[in-house]
């Protein structure tokens, strides 16, 4: 009798060890096996699985950048707006030259050199970053308001047709390029976490920032370098946006994409603490979000109910998480 | 027996089938000092938790105040009057003095209201019984360190505790401190009965302070009786040593004759805020300076500055050439390495790895290309984890899970990793058992014939005399006195740590 209760213990101990920061992938799976389940739907349809990730690679591109801030113990709620305006800078660049290419490099420049200034002063200004981008939000907000007159930027399409086809080509009739993008994002954000100095430090500061401080390593620089890759993070999300929607607005567009982004690296295990965490879990963040919005469009629930069953699956992973840590 | 305020007998305890307490047993007197003895993973704070109600004990007996006790959780260790201190302070800062022995216990008035003032008279009469005078409405941050211990003394009084568990109370504070806060448990004990339990790796304290002892080895009782011999002296800290670590430790000569070679460092007239006052003082290849003093005496805010933690006036000169150093990373660039006191929070990077904690001071040594190579950082880091001998089960697990000494030892791989020409060390043995000591010390020896110029601060007298060619003594932010290796005597670093002058 005794026993098999052992065993028992044993199967489900190694099962607990198992699921022990896999957490987040059975849940994706999980998911999915549900989504399959229901009748009639054409969720394993690889047009649908597209859909999913053109649909949010956007604030996936930017959750990549948020996770290196939210490692290095800080946070950015101005990654939204910020956008906003990075694209509304571009757009009117290449509107009125038609140089794609160098509009891209101005959109990249500024989105960096803002996220830059914000670092700049979470660290030499000693002001807790969540302050800091609240403020930054407005700021950019309203700026982009006040020079759109509250209205958009409409892309011009006779001067630069090619701007459009950045993210509206489908890489073999099937494979929307954004998903390209983010996967390129991806593969770089993840190898600057696990194969560069960089990435170790900006772990190590989330960490201990004194500890690693009198490990000789400058660690205002490295906060405001992750800020840095969360600005080219935005850049890039700015082109991605504006390119698909073919306009930018002051108003409509970049709304809640912080706290959407925030949501993807805390669901993928991307502790708020700081020092904890992998870019795959900003990856599977992406993934859970973006399966809830569709099984819940294809399986006809009501579309008022979307964000509920998001704040549930964003309490419930980190209610995981918690458990995946202390066994 | 009579008398026995506890008793544990034949305690068994195993985790995930690895046996950490083999029938051990412990018996303590009422009203005693109890040391509790043994090295890192000795089965002391095993054992201790079980008391505590922290961790359940596999099979055995305990009788607390001569009744037997069944205790599974903390809450009925505390009301059987069982108050257990841990290493760190559990105090709250930002509150009143009242405040934090009340704190989770608040009395109200009968309107609902928090009842200030009887709260600040039973402060005052915990207090009062203790012969400490600390007003209640003081902030508990203005308090000194050796205070906020014993008003984590008092929080346990408060409670009605005859027994009180005290787990590595002094490793953060100074002789002066552990003098005061000794008085306060000393009366304690004389006058109303309370029984002490102390863990502690300071020996000294333990001879001077304590009525008798246990000591554990590996899980096992390996001996145990009053510190007063039966011929009337004291149990000496050497015989002690033998019995945790199995082998004489204490005596064993750590000092290494090596030759002292040319002028490396010349520090003239550094001044640090209030702290440092003009301190002028040189260091040669390969020789080891002491520095120390009392609390407040400015030896670690001296020697951050050094390190560009913090910011300071005066002129450094390293190889004679001016040395600027703003930040701890251009210190680094510099080739000078610091080992910070306080190792908790001021070394350990405790998300990481044992490996990744060793190589973060210099990765760009594990690097192919552009990308970190794993390859190049286990081996640096298996090199290191060999030589230093660290007890680590996968140096993939996070640093935390490596016992206080081997953590220490990590953190000194850390900064052997980035091949310094100066080495400076805060505390290099605190919260380390005595064998993990020896061989800290031995690697400060090697370290010295590698020509590397070495700075140990500490507060502990033995531990600079044992180690040093030269020593500076601290009064104040001054340099009150500089003492040869054959002028080094407690006596002589004592009178010049507290102001007074040689001859």
């Amino acid at each position: 009798m005794q026993n098999t209760i052992t065993k028992q213990r044993v199967g489900l101990n190694s099962l607990k060890k198992f699921a022990s920061g896999n957490s987040i992938v059975l849940v994706v799976l999980a998911m999915i096996f549900v989504a399959t389940l229901a009748e009639g739907t054409q969720f394993l349809s690889l047009q649908n699985f597209m859909n999913i990730l053109r649909n949010h690679s956007v604030i996936g591109i930017i959750a990549l950048g948020m996770s290196f801030v939210i490692i290095s113990g800080n946070i950015d709620l101005s990654v939204g707006a910020q956008m906003v305006a990075v694209a509304a800078i571009t757009v009117s660049f290449v509107n009125s030259t038609g140089n794609v290419v160098v509009g891209i490099i101005i959109a990249i420049l500024s989105g960096c050199l803002m996220s830059t200034a914000t670092g700049i002063i979470v660290t030499k200004g000693r002001v807790p970053s969540f302050i800091v981008t609240l403020g930054m939000q407005y700021i950019y907000r309203s700026l982009s308001m006040f020079f759109m007159s509250g209205g958009g930027f409409y892309l011009d399409k006779t001067k630069a047709p090619f701007y459009t086809q950045i993210s509206n080509y489908n890489l073999f009739g099937k494979i929307p390029m954004s998903v390209i993008y983010y996967a390129l994002m991806f593969v770089l954000f993840w190898f600057i976490s696990r194969y560069t100095r960089l990435g170790r430090h900006i772990y190590a500061v989330g960490s201990n920032e004194k500890a690693t401080r009198l490990s000789g390593i400058n660690t205002d620089r490295i906060k405001i370098l992750a800020f840095t890759l969360l600005g080219l993070a935005i850049s890039v999300a700015a082109v991605v946006e504006s390119s698909r929607m073919g306009s930018i607005n002051s108003t409509s567009s970049g709304n809640a994409y912080e706290l959407n982004a925030i949501a993807m690296t805390v669901i993928g295990g991307i502790s708020m603490e700081g020092g904890k965490g992998r870019i795959s879990g900003a990856l599977y963040g992406m993934l859970i979000l973006g399966i809830i919005n569709n099984m819940i469009t294809l399986l006809g629930v009501n579309v008022y109910l979307i964000n509920a069953f998001k704040g549930l699956i964003i309490i419930g992973a980190v209610l995981l998480q918690r458990k995946d840590r202390e066994l | 027996m009579e008398n026995c305020s506890l008793q544990m007998k034949d305690i068994v305890k195993s985790y995930n089938g690895v046996t950490v307490l083999k029938s051990v047993s412990l018996n303590v007197r009422q009203g005693e000092i109890h040391a509790l003895l043994g090295e890192n993973g000795a089965g002391k704070t095993t054992l201790m938790n079980i008391l505590g109600g922290v961790v359940q004990k596999d099979s055995g007996e305990i009788s607390l105040f001569g009744k037997p006790a069944k205790i599974t959780t903390p809450a009925e260790s505390q009301a059987l009057g069982v108050a257990f201190i841990h290493q760190e302070l559990n105090v709250v800062n930002d509150l009143m003095v009242y405040e934090n022995l009340f704190l989770g216990r608040e009395l109200y008035k009968k309107t609902g209201v928090l009842d200030a003032k009887r709260m600040c008279e039973e402060t005052e009469k915990v207090f009062k019984k203790m012969n400490v005078f600390i007003d209640p409405r003081k902030m508990m941050s203005d308090l000194e360190t050796s205070y906020k211990q014993v008003v984590e003394i008092a929080k346990a009084l408060l409670m009605d505790a005859r027994l009180i568990i005290m787990d590595e109370p002094t490793t953060s504070l100074t002789q002066k401190e552990i003098d005061n806060v000794f008085k306060v448990i000393r009366g304690l004990t004389k006058e109303h009965g309370v029984t002490v339990i102390f863990i502690s790796h300071k020996l000294g304290e333990v001879v001077d302070f304590c009525d008798s002892y246990t000591v554990l080895r590996n899980g096992e009782n390996v001996s145990s009786g009053s510190i007063m011999q039966e011929n009337g002296e004291k149990i000496s800290q050497t015989d002690i040593a033998k019995m945790m670590v199995g082998r004489d430790v204490l005596n064993q000569q750590v000092y290494v004759e090596h030759e002292i070679g040319e002028p490396l460092l010349e520090v003239k007239d550094m001044t640090v805020g209030t702290c440092v006052k003009c301190v002028s003082f040189h260091l040669k290849e390969g020789e080891i300076l002491g520095i120390t003093g009392l609390l407040g005496d400015g030896k670690d805010e001296m020697v951050r500055a050094l390190f560009g933690d913090l910011p300071h006036t005066g002129t450094v000169l390293k190889n004679g050439k001016p040395l600027k150093v703003k930040h701890p990373s251009k210190a680094k660039c510099q080739g000078i390495g610091y080992l910070p006191p306080n190792r908790k929070e001021n070394a350990i990077i405790k998300d990481l790895s044992v490996q990744d904690n060793i190589t973060i001071t210099a990765l760009e040594k594990c690097r192919r290309g552009v990308a970190l190579s794993k390859k190049k950082e286990r081996t640096v880091a298996q090199e290191f984890v060999e030589k230093l001998r660290i007890k680590a089960d996968n140096i993939q697990n996070r640093i935390t899970s490596l016992s206080g000494g081997n953590q220490q030892k990590a953190v000194l791989s850390k900064w052997l990793n980035a091949k310094p020409d100066i080495m400076i060390m805060s505390n290099p043995t605190q919260g380390v058992d005595v064998g993990a000591k020896n061989e800290i010390y031995a690697e400060i020896m090697k370290l010295a014939k590698q020509k590397i110029g070495v700075i140990v601060t500490s507060g502990e007298a033995q531990e600079i005399i044992k180690l040093c060619d030269r020593v500076l003594v601290m009064y104040h932010g001054e340099l009150r006195g500089e003492l040869r290796r054959d002028q080094l005597t407690e006596e002589n670093i004592m009178i010049l740590s507290t102001g007074g002058s040689l001859n």
